[in-house]
């Protein structure tokens, strides 16, 4: 039996996020066992304006919307990050 | 009398709203509310010139999601819902919400739901051109 001490994270932006993030997509790899809020605090650790948009974004988790207290699945895990929504 | 769900699109053509509420009507309807949403040359202060929308790619699912709902309010019997997405200039229509129901009250609850569950619940992002060059994502 193998365990996976990390899990790999693939991320996704939209919109103003992208723009934000420099990129359209990243892959991360975490500790396993990492939350997505620690999925946020490591993609925001040297991004200041990263992490404040961040800060207000909604994360889907392959596809569901999850809270910040949700564990990472063993992986790969998609991850898509959503600004707040400006339709209409 | 079925209601129906004549539209519910995300979509990058051009939206006329005639044309789209002329497709809701119903029989059994006696009010049909269309709602345009345009956009406007200014926000908060400032001169508008573009607006760039873009949409997850769950959001035509989320559309048609919000389109069954209003269908199935009370007096209901046609919705039509289609967003724009892309570039779009000042007095094009990024919105037409339609909805036909037996009594005006109906429909015009209905419309107002609809747009605010749009507004709340459809993945769509614009980012504002301004007339001075620089650019903001709404609500960030």
């Amino acid at each position: 039996m193998t365990i996976n001490e990390t899990t790999n994270c693939s991320v996704r932006f939209y919109a103003g996020a992208a723009e934000a993030a420099g990129a359209d997509a990243v892959t991360v790899e975490l500790p396993a066992g990492s939350s997505l809020a620690d999925l946020v605090n490591r993609l925001g650790a040297d991004d200041q304006r990263l992490a404040e948009v961040l800060g207000v974004c909604t994360l889907l988790l392959e596809g569901q919307a999850a809270s910040s207290h949700t564990v990472l699945p063993e992986g790969p895990a998609a991850v898509d990050v959503l600004p707040p929504f400006a339709g209409g | 009398m079925t209601t129906q769900v004549v539209f519910a699109e995300v979509t990058e053509s051009p939206l006329d709203a005639a044309t789209l509420s002329a497709q809701v009507g119903h029989e059994a309807a006696g009010a049909v509310i269309t709602f345009s949403g345009v956009v406007r040359n200014h926000d908060v202060g400032q001169a508008v010139d573009s607006i760039e929308y873009s949409s997850h790619p769950q959001a035509a699912a989320i559309i048609a999601q919000l389109a069954a709902e209003t269908a199935v309010r009370d007096g209901v019997h046609g919705v039509g819902i289609a967003h724009r997405v892309g570039h779009l200039r000042v007095g094009d229509v990024a919105l037409v919400a339609v909805v036909a129901a037996e009594h005006r009250s109906q429909g015009f609850g209905a419309v107002i739901d609809l747009v605010d569950e749009v507004k709340k619940r459809l993945p769509v992002w614009k980012k504002q051109h301004f007339t001075d060059g620089h650019t903001e994502w709404t609500g960030l």
